[in-house]
């Protein structure tokens, strides 16, 4: 079936349990569905703008509300809303850092972080992560001195993923950023795997600032993220324009620079809004959600050379798992090689593996009812078992 | 002039088919609903042919 001309209709959620990685925490509520039929047209948002002309003004539909409440579920200052995470590091690295400026990220830092701060001219400098892929307090003090050696400045930046993209482990924020203020280097908490399925509490870890990411995490259209701001900090990022034209002597209100004006002005905005109840709720069962992971994990655990690479016990339901010595070694001789897994997923209705991965890969099982949850781990052992595999009870 | 009714029931039907395509989401891959979610269906769908039916008499009688 096609929505319109060559665009076939996308049905995957409606089709299957969908285990991408980087897809199911974006899925849309309900209420944002809605609100991305109603408000589809360009810029849907701007009906009722008056002066001051600026998003945060927005009374109808309530934009107002909605940012002063996006700051307070972060417990941070100020937020703003911005397309994507990514543009999130991006005002920040524009604000604080020089040419030559040595900017501290992890080695398991999202390449935007590292793009916002090339975009800069700034030099990357990366803590290293322990064996068991965490960022430590430790290694970030030894790091931020070695850095401070090197090139004699301290550091205008240090980002810290809450929870990595490679391994979805969740790392010690609280005592990293307590670190980096004993050298006065600001934080910015990268919570893309976090905000909007997780409790994250901005003061409490220390974080200068907070992203998410709208469509990662947050029930939301794409690109969509939050950039939330210490009220210190939210002077700087959020600095309004002081410009005048040479020629016509214009002026611009009180429009942000970083964020170039308005940023979100349509469906991407208004589906926020509307999954926002639904997610300031959702992130209090979260308990919940690791445990239908943790049906998952247990089960690949019981398949005989399956190792999780994650940590363990699992604290997010983000997951890597290593399948070398058991679904990879089936893939030598399947007919259907390293395609066999994806495709026996697929058969029982399981989408969102990559196809032909059958060594290290990731899942993520956020979302699920409990029933779905019980199936894709039944599912696994299944298909193990058909394929000789042995399986621990 | 306009036709308040029609319009609402547009995006009425609209919204109780967004509810029906949670409901799918919901009971992937095998779409075999409880009891209660029979019931729900079954309620949304009374409701989706009185949206129809109201668009029938204000846009072609």
């Amino acid at each position: 079936m096609k929505c319109a001309g060559p665009i076939e209709v996308r049905d995957l959620d409606e089709s299957s349990i969908n285990i991408d990685p980087i897809q199911v925490g974006g899925r849309l509520t309900p209420e944002a569905m809605k609100a991305v039929i109603a408000y589809g047209d360009g810029y849907s948002i701007c009906d009722h703008c008056r002066k001051p002309f600026r998003l945060d003004f927005i009374k109808t539909p309530p934009v107002d509300v909605f940012f002063r409440e996006l700051a307070q579920f972060l417990n941070m200052d100020v937020a703003r809303v911005v397309p994507g995470a990514r543009r999130g590091f991006q005002a920040v690295a524009d604000t604080y850092v020089q040419k030559e400026d040595p900017v501290l990220i992890t080695a398991l830092s999202h390449y935007t972080e590292v793009l916002s701060v090339e975009a800069r001219g700034g030099l990357v400098r990366e803590i290293p992560k322990t064996e068991g892929n965490l960022i430590n307090p430790d290694a970030t003090a030894e790091k931020i001195e070695a850095v401070m050696r090197e090139t004699g400045k301290t550091p205008p930046l240090l980002f810290i993923d809450q929870v990595d993209y490679q391994y979805g482990n969740l790392h010690p924020v609280k005592e990293i950023t307590r670190v980096a203020h004993q050298y006065d280097i600001p934080v910015i908490v990268n919570g893309a795997y976090t905000v909007g399925i997780m409790e994250v509490d901005g003061k409490e870890i220390g974080a200068d600032f907070v992203v998410g990411s709208g469509h990662k995490s947050m029930a939301s259209p794409a690109p969509s993220g939050v950039l939330a701001a210490t009220e210190e900090r939210a002077a700087e990022v959020f600095r309004t324009t002081t410009v005048k034209t040479d020629v016509t002597s214009r002026t611009f209100g009180i429009k942000e620079v970083e964020m170039m004006g308005c940023t979100l002005m349509g469906v991407t905005l208004v589906g926020m809004m509307a999954s926002f109840p639904r997610v300031r709720d959702r992130v209090k069962r979260w308990d919940q959600e690791l445990s239908n992971g943790n049906l998952v994990v247990e089960a690949l655990r019981r398949i005989t050379g399956t190792e999780i690479r994650s940590e363990y016990p699992r604290n997010h339901t983000l997951t890597r798992v290593d399948t070398t010595r058991s679904f990879d070694e089936v893939a030598k001789t399947h007919k259907k090689r390293g395609y066999f897994l994806s495709s026996a997923l697929k058969a029982r209705g399981i989408a969102g593996t990559i196809p032909g991965a059958t060594k290290v890969w990731k899942f993520n099982t956020y979302g699920m009812t409990q029933a779905q949850a019980e199936y894709v781990a039944h599912s696994f052992v299944e298909i193990a078992a058909e394929c000789g595999l042995p399986v621990s009870e | 002039m306009v036709s308040r009714p029609a319009i609402d029931a547009v995006f009425e039907a609209m919204f109780i088919l967004t509810d029906i395509r949670v409901m799918l989401r919901e009971t992937a891959p095998g779409h075999v609903f409880s009891t209660a979610q029979r019931e729900e269906a079954s309620a949304l769908l009374n409701g989706l042919e009185n949206k129809v039916e109201i668009l029938r008499r204000e846009l072609l009688q």
